[in-house]
């Protein structure tokens, strides 16, 4: 959509060496017996054809009893909009430093009243250069991402980190007024261009 | 009426008659009862008619009747006179034709092809006003005299050369196209084109980019890619076409449009590889300075490969006959604004234009040895001195991967390990850096922080490309690497994903293979030393050591060398009185195992060996052992024991039929002799360790081919005998009471049944079951050991499709309607053990599975299945006779085990009668309910992803079954509904699919879609309210299984197009 990139050349961090959850869960364990190659040779002996009532799934606490308590945090909002794309790049926010696990946190949004389970989601975005004219878009894509992949009790707040932007203050505007926003979400071009972001979302 | 006024009438409707007419005439003319020069007379009125369409039948009357002449009829003389008279009325149809078929004649020569060719070329105007067809007729004379007369035409020179550019200038049929741009070849080839290159390469370059898309139901068949070729063939044909090609190609690359770009470098991908390596030279850093921009900001992946592959070729282009490096060869010219270029962008190794320039490096340094060594010289001394300034350890990572891509091309260029093709005469380059990079990569490996996992990663990669280069290191430096692996591998603690340690492993494979000696001489010493003498205490770290050794053994030497080692473990062990826990041996077992399925067993020499030390050696000891003769009882652990049955199992499939007869003769009394120790089916009573070997009992005989000569006692075939021993085997399932054992008997039960009884004994084993459950049953009750024997019996009988499977079926079902809660239950769940893939009653272990069988189970239950479910559901709601509760479940369980073990392409077409069944199935919300719907929601999870939500609506039940999905996927305790995490995990995954699908993926026309409203439309807003809730679900694995769907509902379910739009 423009004509010239505004940065063609950032500087892009190894996709392996970025923090997040989302492997195959099959390698965490490796290394251990359970997970090893010879436990391969010891599946059978427990009866696969069982008729006697069995847990079903005892291979992994498949019960919400024990509850291990798995609250929404700052790695899963991480692991949620690192790899939503940049508009420019092929490359994901994660990889180009836009979003990173320290910028991100979460806080009730009543911190007076203890009972409430409202919380206030905040993610500080970082532009590849200060004068990306670009960063209103990236804030609209991780603010749509969030707001369709967070239960209703969280409330998103998407800024540009201090000092990393030229016009932050009129970007952070934008990207906090509800109404425009909206109208944003309007637009048949930007939501076209939003939507090509998320496409590559895991 | 003559011969020619009939051909003029019949010429335009009847082909046919036309022909025979005119081989009439010319039999005449053969048989001289009529002459040549009488027909040509005959013409006469009609060809001087005003109406050119009579004249140009008349004039084919000519040509048919020549045509029909045997070929050596016409002397040289008459030849002439019909060329000539054929070049004046050239214009005239027909004579195009004639001509084509003189020049065909023996007796047609040179100056005749030439006045032909000049006739042609006086009148193309003409000629290029014709039909379509007719043009062809001209091309295809042209063709023809290229292929017959070409040394004529090409003695004309510059005349044939504008003759034929002036002919076929407009021409825009693409069959005609596909002639001409050939004709053009052979001119651009082998004329002297220098008068005139610029207007002979516009002529087919007008044509360039083709935008031809055929028409449907071509009758030529010509694809737009055909004409791509020859077009392109027209283009690299000649090097004087350079000045005009060139650049215009480049030119191209400013299109918007990818496809032309792609015409554009294939074409001049065609040219470098074609033109004169002096031509390449002069234009290649112009080609150098335009592609930059397509590789470093590459659009489109294939552009940017393209363009590589563009540059390659210029190298190769540029090396051919270069025997030694110096400055001044043009290669040198060209790579040097390359390597300028790409050194600016490597010092930066993590922005994101040192990708492709890391590209452009790999692929130009991997077209020639020199060429590689050009580019070794100027960029790795830089690269090095910047990998010592680094700043920071993701950088130096970033930089090792560079050298990396440049070991890649030393690869491809020098070649691997011993790889015997030539070797090229330059000295590899990278020799020079040897101890620099065995430094670099070895402190990179060993010396940082331990913690820098994916650093490490990458200097262990980089230190593989250099020991597979070939005569690159030495042996003794290979092996100071194997050491570092040896390290990493034996004293570093596992962390994290512990993705070093796999690449370790891996590596050591690799060298393995071709540096067995390394492996045996260092790795083998220092990981044996490791493993303790007993399995004592709490520390298990001799597992890791055995998984390593375990994928390493894979050449041959040092597999045998493991097996050796190990078994030598193994026998100390053994005799140990106090040999602690039985996780070691079995370790070692499965250590050994693990290795001999990664190898080629019936080839390995040492086959004899491994039979004897195992099959024979410790089969005997665990007799030994169930007769209470062994120093500790190892060998009575059935964990054991059923290692060691498989590795006996992978051994004997692998022997000569001879070998395998001694072990049918040995499968019960395993190798022991008489007096000691007893077959398991003849004792009286045997104790628990005696009735534990029939583990390995199991796996021998399950190891035995079913075509092998067996007249053992285990294998009785007198009716009588043979119905004895099925009987007490049969008993002995139902009476055991340890589970594995119990699983033994039951397996060797149904292997016996499925693959050693001969046909006409199978009644007996019919008998057999009906003895356990009568056809005629009415409320059959029976305990779980019984039900358990009865469906493995008939699991061995419905496989091999045995004359009374559907009467064995139909008794089964009766189990389900029992009134005994528990036996309908356990039987409900013996239903998905029929047709299950079983590890020991399976093809390759030579059991008779019929391919029809899963079929027949199907057809057989599914129909009874669900009328039952019905009737149930009628009864259920009147009062007269209650159903007991646990029927309708019982069914559904039954259901869901058959279903799991069907391929869907059965289940889809019996889809409408099934989907209300399943539905009913995920309405159960009970815990023990679980594994059915577990089972239903992965059924329903292929078949979604198999043929889209088209099938679902098909049958009218998307809202039911979004409805139901959407109830499974929610936690909601207070409820009383129990679905585990991982059943909404499964429910989230089908409405995903339902939305990530297309709807109708199969061959529905894209017209017929468009237009139409997806199905899931009506549910759209539910499924998106209630999946909002789903987001807050306390597991985190429900939870991003909730975020793919909503996202998938958000993204493929369109709305309906806005009325106002309209």
């Amino acid at each position: 959509m423009d004509s010239a990139m505004q940065n063609s050349n950032p500087t892009i961090l190894n996709i392996a060496d970025l923090p997040t959850r989302l492997r195959p869960a099959s390698s965490r364990k490796s290394g251990t017996y359970r997970g090893g190659i010879l436990a391969l040779t010891l599946s059978s002996l427990a009866d696969p054809t069982d008729l006697a009532l069995s847990p079903y799934g005892s291979e992994e606490s498949d019960d919400d009893t024990g509850l291990m308590e798995e609250p929404i945090d700052e790695q899963e909002i991480y692991d949620l909009v690192s790899t939503i794309s940049d508009p420019e790049h092929p490359i994901s926010l994660g990889a180009l430093a836009v979003v990173s696990l320290p910028d991100i946190s979460i806080r009730p949004t009543l911190p007076e009243v203890p009972s409430s389970l409202l919380r206030t989601v905040t993610v500080l975005i970082t532009p590849t250069i200060t004068h990306c004219s670009l960063a209103t878009v990236i804030g609209l894509g991780v603010r749509v991402r969030l707001e369709q992949s967070l239960p209703p009790r969280f409330r998103v707040d998407v800024r540009i980190k201090e000092g990393t932007h030229s016009t932050a203050d009129e970007v952070n505007k934008q990207l906090a007024d509800k109404e425009r926003v909206a109208a944003a979400l309007e637009n048949g071009t930007l939501m076209g261009v939003i939507a090509k972001m998320l496409e590559t979302c895991q | 009426m003559s011969a020619l006024q009939t051909f003029l009438l019949v010429v335009d409707h009847d082909k046919q008659e036309a022909k025979q007419i005119a081989e009439r005439i010319a039999q005449d003319v053969e048989s001289k009862k009529t002459t040549l020069i009488e027909v040509v007379q005959s013409l006469g009125e009609y060809i001087n008619d005003e109406d050119p369409i009579l004249r140009g039948k008349a004039v084919s009357y000519l040509t048919a009747v020549i045509k029909a002449l045997p070929p050596k009829f016409l002397s040289r003389q008459q030849i002439q006179v019909l060329t000539t008279f054929f070049c004046d009325r050239i214009e005239d149809g027909g004579a195009v034709a004639g001509l084509e078929t003189l020049q065909k004649l023996d007796r047609f020569n040179k100056p005749l092809a030439e006045e032909v060719a000049q006739a042609v070329f006086d009148r193309f105007q003409e000629l290029q006003s014709r039909s379509q067809s007719q043009r062809f007729q001209v091309y295809q004379l042209l063709n023809e005299m290229m292929i017959n007369h070409r040394a004529a035409l090409h003695d004309m020179g510059d005349e044939s050369l504008v003759g034929i550019v002036n002919l076929m200038t407009g021409e825009k049929d693409p069959r005609n196209l596909m002639l001409v741009f050939s004709i053009l070849k052979v001119v651009m080839v082998e004329w002297d084109i220098s008068n005139h290159a610029e207007a002979l390469f516009d002529s087919v370059y007008n044509y360039f980019p083709i935008t031809f898309r055929p028409p449907p139901n071509d009758p030529y068949g010509i694809t737009a890619q055909d004409l791509k070729d020859r077009l392109q063939d027209c283009i690299s044909a000649n090097s004087l076409f350079a000045p005009h090609a060139v650049p215009s190609l480049l030119d191209k690359l400013d299109s918007t449009s990818p496809n032309v770009k792609k015409d554009a470098l294939s074409a001049l991908i065609a040219c470098v590889k074609l033109y004169d390596p002096n031509t390449v030279s002069k234009y290649s850093i112009t080609i150098w300075e335009t592609l930059k921009f397509e590789i470093l900001n590459a659009q489109e992946e294939f552009l940017s490969e393209l363009s590589l592959l563009v540059l390659s070729s210029i190298a190769q282009r540029l090396s051919e006959g270069v025997t030694q490096v110096s400055d001044q060869l043009p290669l040198a010219v060209y790579l040097r604004p390359i390597t300028k270029e790409c050194n600016e962008q490597i010092r930066e190794p993590q922005q994101k234009q040192a990708k492709p320039a890391q590209q452009i490096l790999s692929s130009v340094s991997a077209a020639s040895a020199a060429s590689f060594t050009l580019i070794v010289q100027t960029v790795v001394a830089p690269l090095l001195t910047i990998y010592q300034e680094a700043d920071g350890i993701a950088k130096q990572r970033a930089l090792l991967d560079t050298l990396g891509v440049l070991f890649d091309s030393a690869i491809r260029v020098f070649g691997e390990w011993a790889s015997r093709d030539p070797e090229p005469t330059l000295d590899n380059p990278l020799l020079e850096f040897k101890d620099q990079f065995s430094d670099i990569f070895g402190q990179a490996l060993m010396g940082v922080i331990k913690e820098e996992f994916s650093f490490r990663t990458s200097a262990l990669k980089g230190f593989l490309r250099l020991s597979t280069l070939r005569n690159y290191f030495q042996d003794n430096e290979i092996g100071l690497f194997v050491q570092y692996l040896d390290e990493i591998l034996l004293k570093e603690e596992s962390v994290g994903r512990d993705d070093l340690k796999k690449e370790a492993i891996a590596v050591l494979t690799e060298i393995s293979k071709y540096k067995p000696r390394l492996i045996l001489d260092i790795t083998f010493p220092a990981f044996v030393a490791t493993l303790p003498d007993s399995g004592d205490g709490p520390d298990s770290g001799y597992i890791s050591t055995l998984e390593s050794l375990a994928q390493i053994s894979v050449e041959k030497d040092v597999f045998e060398t493991l097996v050796r080692r190990l078994l030598s473990k193994l026998s100390i062990l053994l005799q140990k009185e106090e040999p602690g826990s039985v996780a070691y041996p079995r370790a070692i077992l499965s250590t050994i195992l693990y290795a001999m399925n990664q190898r080629k067993l019936d080839q390995d020499p040492n086959l004899e060996l491994y039979y004897d030390k195992i099959v024979v050696g410790l089969c005997r000891s665990a007799a030994a052992a169930a007769s209470g003769k062994a120093t500790n009882n190892i060998l009575n652990d059935a964990t054991v024991l059923d290692v060691l049955g498989r590795l006996c199992n992978v051994i004997v499939k692998s022997l000569p039929k001879s070998k395998q007869e001694e072990v049918a003769w040995n499968t019960l009394s395993l190798f022991a002799s008489k007096d000691g120790f007893q077959e398991v089916t003849l004792a009286s009573s045997p104790s628990d360790n005696h009735r534990r070997t029939m583990i390995l009992s199991t796996y021998l005989a399950a190891s035995l081919p079913r075509d092998l000569k067996n007249d053992s006692p285990c294998t009785p075939n007198s009716p009588a005998l043979i119905s004895k021993v099925l009987t007490h085997i049969t008993a002995l399932c139902i009476s055991e009471t340890e589970p594995a054992t119990q699983l033994a008997l039951l397996r060797y039960l149904a292997l016996w049944v499925n693959k050693s009884l001969e046909k006409e004994h199978l009644e007996l084993a019919t008998a057999i079951l009906d003895s356990l459950l009568s056809p005629d049953v009415q409320d059959p009750k029976l305990s779980p050991s019984q039900i358990k024997t009865i469906f493995w019996l008939s699991k061995g009988l419905v496989l091999r499709l045995s004359p009374k499977t559907t009467q064995i079926l139909t008794t089964l079902l009766k189990l389900l309607s029992s009134t005994d809660e528990e036996t309908s239950t356990t039987a409900a769940r013996g239903f998905a053990l029929l047709l299950r893939d079983d590890e020991v009653l399976s093809t390759a272990n030579f059991a008779n599975i019929r391919l029809l069988s899963k079929q027949r189970v199907f057809t057989t239950l599914i129909p009874l299945i669900s009328s039952r479910i019905r009737k149930v559901n009628i009864t259920g709601t009147s009062t007269a006779t209650p159903t007991p509760p646990h029927i309708k479940p019982s069914h559904l369980t039954a259901l869901s085990g058959i279903l799991s073990t069907i391929s869907p392409t059965l289940v889809t077409p019996e889809l409408p009668t099934l989907l209300p069944l399943l539905l009913q199935s995920l309405d159960l919300q009970t815990a023990p309910s679980q594994p059915i719907r577990a089972a239903t929601l992965e059924t329903l999870a292929v078949i979604i992803r198999d043929n889209g939500v088209s099938v679902i609506e098909e049958c009218g039940h998307v809202q039911s079954l979004v409805t139901r999905l959407l109830k499974t996927a929610e936690h909601a305790p207070a409820s009383g509904a129990i679905n585990g995490p991982r059943l909404r995990v499964d429910a989230l995954k089908c409405l995903f699919l339902l939305a990530q699908t297309p709807a109708s993926s199969s061959d529905a026309p894209a017209i017929a879609k468009a237009g139409k409203l997806s199905p899931l439309l009506p549910v759209k807003y539910q499924v998106l309210r209630a999946l909002r809730t789903v987001l807050d679900d306390p597991k985190r694995d429900v939870r991003k299984a909730a975020v793919d769907a909503r996202g998938a509902w958000l993204r493929g379910v369109d709305d309906a197009p806005d009325e106002q739009d309209e």
